[in-house]
C-alpha cells in the first residue's frame, strides 16, 4: 500500500548524507538516475563535516594509500567533479619521532605505506626543521610526503548541498530511517518513524557509525565501532605552522588553515556512542593531546583554544572499509567504515557509483560479506 | 569521594545565595567566579578602595561578599571554569594554574549575556553595552565618555543614564524603543517590590531634572566615527523596534551605549545536556527548570537570571531557594529546612513578578531583527554580515549548527555568545518558523577560550599518555 | 595584586605610549578613559574593534600583555605593564 507520504519513482536511495552518501549520490545523479538522499541531521553534520580535514597519507591504511591518492586530487580539484570546494590546500606533510621506539614505529609505517605507492622519504632533524621552521628541535626523524594537505571539513555540507541540489538529487534532511520494506523490483525506505517514505529500485547505506543498526533493518548483522574523536581549534593566530603534521603513532594532526586557525586532533577520545552522539570531552584526554601538539610546535603554548567537539567515525572488525554490493539482497549496497575516511571518501563513493551503473570499478571494492556476524556470537556493542 | 557536596558556578546574587543557603544546611561547598570578587554584574564590586558608593546596589553587594567571607564555603573567585563534565567534574586555572574538583551536586549561576540588535556601525569603536556603561561607572570609575548617547530598551537604559549623570557625564540622549506605554503597562507589576521602584523613580527623576533629550520609540539608525568623536543617527521606530521613514536625528557625542536585553548564559546547562525551552519573554532558550531551579539532569541546579531574566532581587531569593532544595536533596538536615524553603518561595515570587515585568521590557521585538541592513555585521568575531546568513538560509541552511558551519557565523572566539540569538531571529524570520525549530548553537568546552599553555602546564614528552596507535 | 595598593596611580604602556591609571583598574576601561578606543583589527575585514562587553564575553579587546594573549578588560593595570597590538593574523582568507 502506498500512502499519501510516499515517494516513488526513484532509481536510488542513499541513506546517509556524509561524504560517501554524497558522493555516491552525485555521481549517479550526473550518470542519469533519480536519486533521492535520506539523512538522520543535516548533510555532514557527524563526520564529513566536523572531522580534521587532514588529508594525508601518512594516517592512512597502508592498503588504502591508492585510493587516497586518487582522492586527494578529487579534493584538489573540486571544479572537475563537487564545483564550490572546500579549500582544499596542498601542503608538505610530516610525521614526527620524538623517541626511539618512535622511530622504528615511523621507519616500518613509511615503508608499508610505500609499497603501496606513497611516496614517503625519512629526513633528520635539520631537514625536517627546513620544511617546517616551528618544529621542536628534538625531533630525532620525520617522514615526508608531498601528498598531503587539508580542507575546512565545516565547508562539506554547503558543498555537497549545492552540487547534489544542481544535479538534481533530492535531499532529505533531518529524516532517520527507522525501517526498510523489500518490494517487488526494489525497497520503500521508511524516515521519521514511518510519517514518510521514498520507493526506489536501489538502496545504498552510508550511514558511518549507523551502518550497525541501518544493516539490521535488512537483516544483514555487520559490527561497526563507534569512535568519539576529539577535535581542537584555537582562535585565529599568527603564523605557527606550514605543514601538516603528525607524530609515528599516528594520534596527532595538526595543521593552520589560512584564516589563521589551527585545528589538533589525531583521535583522543571523548565520551559518547552511536545513540547519542558525541556527548562530551575528557578533560584529561584534551590535556593529553595538547601537550603532544604543545611539545611538536612549542608557539602553539601562546594560542587560545576556541572549541573542542567531538567527530564520530566507524570502524568494521578489521578495521577496513565495506564497499559493495550487500550478500544475499538484489541491488542494496553499502559504503563506509573508510579508515582517513574524509581523506579517501570521494573516491570511495566514485568507486561504488562506477559499480551500481554496471561498470567496472577503476579499483577493487571491499565486499561486507567477509564481516557478517557469526550467527548465535552477539554483536560488538561500542 | 568527590571534593564537596555542591559546586556552584558563578559567584553573583543567585550562587552566593546558593552557596550560603547550602553551606548553612551543612553542605560542604565550593564556589566558582572568574571575577575576583563576589557580587556579579549588578553587585559588582569596586576595582579599587576609596570609591565612596552610597548606592542601594553597592549596598547589596557589600553585605553579600561580607556573608561569603563569614561563611564556610570554599571561595575560587579568580578562577575560570572552562570545563564541566555530567559527573560534576569541574575544571578551572586560576591565580595558582589549574584545579579539577568533584561535586554531588551543582548549580549554575552563569548570569547573562547583553544582546546588541546590530545596526550600521555597531562595530565602531567606542560604542558599547549597556551592561559595559555600568561596569565603567560602577567598578572601574571611568565616565563612558564626557559626552554619552544611551540607547535600546529596558531599565539599564535608566541605570547608565543616572549613572552617567551622578558621575558629572553629560547626556547627550536616551534613545528608548519602548514608548511610554510599554513602562505604564510594567508599573503594576512593578509594585510588587517597591523598593526597587523607588530606586528607579529616583534615576527617572535625576534624568528629568538633567532635562536629557527622551526619545521614547526611537532607534539608534547608524553609528559613524567623526574624528575622535561619533556621529549618532537616530529615527522613530515602530513597536518591533524597526526604523520608520521620516526625519533623523543627529547626535554627535564621544560614546554609544546601547543594549536591547538580555538573554540567559545557558553554555552550561546545555554542555550538560539538560533539556531546554526557548521563551522569548524570559530572554531567549532556558533551561527547563522547576520552581527550586532542578533540571532535567539529576542534581544539576540553574538559578538566578541563567535560568530566565528576572534580575538581580529574585536572583538572590532564587539562589536560596536551590540552596535549600540541594541541602534537602542531598540529605542536609531533612525536614527542618520546609520552613525556610516556603518563605524563599514566597519572597522569590514577589521579586520575580518585578523581575518579569523588567524582562519583558527587554524582550527581543518580533520583527526587530528585519530592520537590520543587508551588509551590517551580525557576528563580530567573523564579520559575517546579515547579507550572508539570508544567502545561506536561501541555499538551504535549515538551522542554526548548519548557518554556523556554511557562513563560520558563530564561530569565533566568542563562541556565538553575542550573535547567536540574533543570527537564530534572522534564520527564523527568514524561514517563517518558530524559534525552535533552527536550534541554538551547540555548547563548546572551553567555556571561555584558553591558552594552550594555560591548560598544558608542565609536563614532560614521556608522560602524556598516548593511547595506542591506529592500524597500519 | 594586594589590595592595599589597589587605586594608587600607575604609569603603563600601549603601543609604547605610556597612560595612567589607578591600579586594579582594567586595561580596557584604562584605555578607554584614556581615549584609546581602537585595540584591534577584525580579522576578516580589517574594521576597528574596541572593547565592547568589558565582562570577558565579546573577545573584542584581545591585547598583547608580555607576550600573553588576554583580554584587556580581564587584565588589571599595574605599574609599568607593557600592553600591545595583537599581531595580524592568518595567512589571508
Amino acid at each position: 500500500m502506498t500512502s499519501s507520504n510516499t515517494s516513488q519513482g526513484f532509481d536510488v536511495c542513499v541513506v546517509g548524507g556524509g561524504v560517501m552518501g554524497c558522493t555516491t549520490a552525485l555521481f549517479l545523479a550526473r550518470a542519469g538516475m533519480r536519486v533521492v538522499l535520506v539523512e538522520r541531521d543535516a548533510l555532514c553534520r557527524s563526520a564529513s563535516g566536523v572531522n580534521a580535514g587532514t588529508l594525508t597519507l601518512h594516517m592512512t591504511r597502508a592498503a588504502l594509500v591508492p585510493y587516497a591518492i586518487q582522492a586527494w586530487s578529487m579534493w584538489m580539484h573540486p571544479e572537475t567533479w563537487l564545483g564550490q570546494g572546500v579549500l582544499a590546500t596542498a601542503a608538505p606533510g610530516l610525521s614526527l619521532a620524538f623517541t626511539d621506539n618512535e622511530r622504528e614505529i615511523l621507519a616500518a609505517r613509511a615503508a608499508a605505506r610505500r609499497e603501496y605507492g606513497a611516496q614517503i622519504d625519512l629526513l633528520d632533524p635539520t631537514a625536517a626543521c627546513a620544511i617546517e621552521p616551528g618544529l621542536n628541535p628534538a625531533v630525532l626523524e620525520a617522514a615526508h610526503c608531498t601528498t598531503d594537505g587539508f580542507a575546512s571539513a565545516y565547508l562539506t555540507g554547503r558543498a555537497y548541498h549545492a552540487a547534489l541540489s544542481a544535479a538534481g538529487v533530492r535531499i532529505v534532511e533531518q529524516t532517520p530511517v527507522t525501517r526498510v520494506e523489500r518490494l517487488a523490483g526494489g525497497y520503500r525506505v521508511h524516515g521519521l518513524d514511518g510519517a514518510v517514505s521514498f520507493d526506489a529500485t536501489r538502496l545504498v547505506l552510508a550511514g558511518g557509525v549507523w551502518l550497525e543498526p541501518l544493516l539490521a533493518l535488512l537483516d544483514v548483522h555487520i559490527p561497526v565501532k563507534t569512535l568519539i574523536n576529539q577535535l581542537i581549534v584555537t582562535e585565529r593566530m599568527p603564523p605557527v605552522m606550514r605543514t601538516v603534521l603528525s607524530i609515528a603513532s599516528g594520534l596527532l594532526s595538526m595543521k593552520q588553515f589560512a584564516n589563521g586557525s589551527v585545528l589538533i586532533g589525531g583521535g583522543w577520545q571523548g565520551l559518547g556512542d552511536r545513540e547519542r552522539g558525541g556527548v562530551e570531552t575528557i578533560p584529561a584526554n584534551l590535556i593529553g593531546n595538547l601537550r603532544l601538539a604543545q611539545h611538536v610546535i612549542p608557539a602553539l603554548a601562546d594560542a587560545r583554544v576556541a572549541r573542542i567537539w567531538l567527530g564520530l567515525e566507524s570502524e568494521t572488525a578489521d578495521a577496513m572499509p565495506m564497499l559493495g554490493a550487500l550478500p544475499g539482497l538484489d541491488e542494496a549496497y553499502v559504503i563506509g567504515c573508510v579508515h582517513s575516511g574524509y581523506t579517501s571518501g570521494p573516491y570511495m563513493g566514485k568507486l561504488l557509483a562506477q559499480r551500481i551503473l554496471g561498470e567496472t570499478p577503476e579499483m577493487p571494492l571491499f565486499d561486507p560479506a567477509r564481516l557478517l556476524a557469526t550467527p548465535g556470537v552477539p554483536a560488538q556493542t561500542h | 569521594m568527590t571534593d564537596y557536596d555542591l559546586i556552584v558556578l558563578g559567584a553573583g546574587p543567585a550562587g552566593v545565595n546558593a552557596a550560603l543557603a547550602a553551606s548553612a544546611a551543612g553542605l560542604r561547598v565550593a564556589l566558582f567566579d572568574e571575577n575576583r570578587a563576589a557580587g556579579g554584574q549588578v553587585y559588582r564590586a569596586p576595582a579599587f578602595a576609596g570609591t565612596t558608593d552610597d548606592s542601594a546596589e553597592r549596598q547589596a553587594g557589600d553585605a553579600l561578599r561580607e556573608a561569603l567571607a563569614k561563611s564556610r564555603v570554599s571561595a575560587f573567585l579568580g578562577h575560570q571554569v572552562w570545563a564541566v563534565t555530567a559527573d560534576f567534574q569541574v575544571d578551572a586555572v586560576g591565580p595558582q594554574g589549574s584545579l579539577s574538583c568533584t561535586s554531588r551536586a551543582l548549580v549554575v549561576a552563569s548570569g547573562t549575556t547583553e544582546r546588541v540588535v546590530p545596526f550600521e556601525g555597531w562595530t565602531t569603536p567606542g560604542v558599547i553595552g549597556l551592561a559595559a556603561a555600568t561596569i565603567l561607572l560602577k567598578s572601574q570609575k571611568v565616565l563612558p565618555g564626557k559626552t554619552t548617547l544611551v540607547a535600546g530598551c529596558g531599565p539599564l537604559l535608566a541605570a547608565v543614564a543616572a549613572g552617567t549623570l551622578k558621575a558629572g557625564g553629560e547626556l547627550r540622549g536616551i534613545v528608548d524603543v519602548a514608548g511610554f506605554g510599554d513602562w505604564l503597562r510594567a508599573l503594576p507589576a512593578m509594585l510588587a517590590r517597591p523598593d526597587i521602584l523607588r530606586q528607579g523613580l529616583a534615576w527617572a527623576w535625576a534624568i528629568r531634572r538633567s532635562r536629557t533629550p527622551l526619545y521614547a520609540r526611537h532607534t539608534l539608525v547608524r553609528v559613524i566615527p567623526e574624528g575622535e568623536r561619533l556621529r549618532a543617527e537616530l529615527a522613530p521606530c515602530d513597536r518591533a523596534g524597526r526604523a520608520l521613514p521620516g526625519e533623523r536625528k543627529q547626535v554627535l557625542v564621544d560614546c554609544v551605549a546601547v543594549g536591547h536585553g538580555l538573554t540567559p548564559a545557558t553554555e552550561i546547562t546545555r554542555l550538560l545536556h539538560a533539556r531546554h525551552r526557548y521563551s522569548r519573554k524570559a530572554g531567549g532558550w532556558v533551561a527547563i527548570t522547576d520552581d527550586c531551579g532542578r533540571t532535567s539532569r539529576e542534581r544539576l541546579y540553574v538559578v538566578g537570571d541563567a535560568a530566565g531574566i528576572a534580575g538581580a532581587a529574585a536572583a538572590a531569593e532564587h539562589g536560596t531557594l536551590a540552596g535549600l532544595a540541594c541541602a534537602r536533596e542531598l540529605g542536609a538536615a531533612a525536614g527542618s529546612l520546609d520552613p525556610a524553603l516556603g518563605q524563599a518561595q514566597r519572597r522569590h515570587a514577589r521579586a520575580a513578578r518585578f523581575g518579569h515585568a523588567m524582562a519583558r521590557l527587554m524582550a527581543l521585538r518580533e520583527g526587530h531583527v528585519q530592520g537590520i541592513a543587508a551588509d551590517t555585521i551580525i557576528c563580530r568575531c567573523e564579520d559575517v554580515t546579515r547579507g550572508e546568513i539570508d544567502a545561506a538560509c536561501d541555499a538551504g541552511a535549515r538551522d542554526v549548527n548548519q548557518l554556523k558551519a556554511w557562513t563560520r557565523c558563530g564561530m569565533g572566539p566568542c563562541q556565538g555568545r553575542t550573535c547567536g540569538d540574533v543570527a537564530a531571529e534572522l534564520l527564523a524570520t527568514r524561514l517563517d518558523v518558530p524559534r525552535e525549530a533552527v536550534g541554538i548553537f551547540s555548547a563548546r568546552t572551553p567555556l571561555r577560550p584558553m591558552t594552550v599553555g594555560a591548560l598544558t602546564g608542565a609536563f614532560v614528552y614521556a608522560d602524556i599518555p598516548i593511547p595506542k596507535a591506529a592500524p597500519l | 595584586m594586594q589590595d592595599a595598593n589597589r587605586g594608587v596611580v600607575v604609569d603603563f604602556h600601549f603601543e609604547g605610549r605610556r597612560y595612567s591609571a589607578r591600579a586594579g583598574q582594567s586595561v580596557a576601561a584604562a584605555l578607554f578613559a584614556e581615549g584609546v578606543r581602537g585595540l584591534r583589527e577584525s580579522p576578516r575585514e580589517q574594521q576597528p574593534r574596541g572593547m565592547f562587553c568589558l565582562m570577558g564575553s565579546c573577545q573584542e579587546c584581545l591585547v598583547m600583555v608580555d607576550g600573553r594573549r588576554v583580554l584587556a578588560c580581564q587584565t588589571e593595570v599595574s605599574e609599568g605593564l607593557s600592553v600591545s597590538r595583537v599581531a595580524e593574523v592568518g595567512l589571508h582568507d
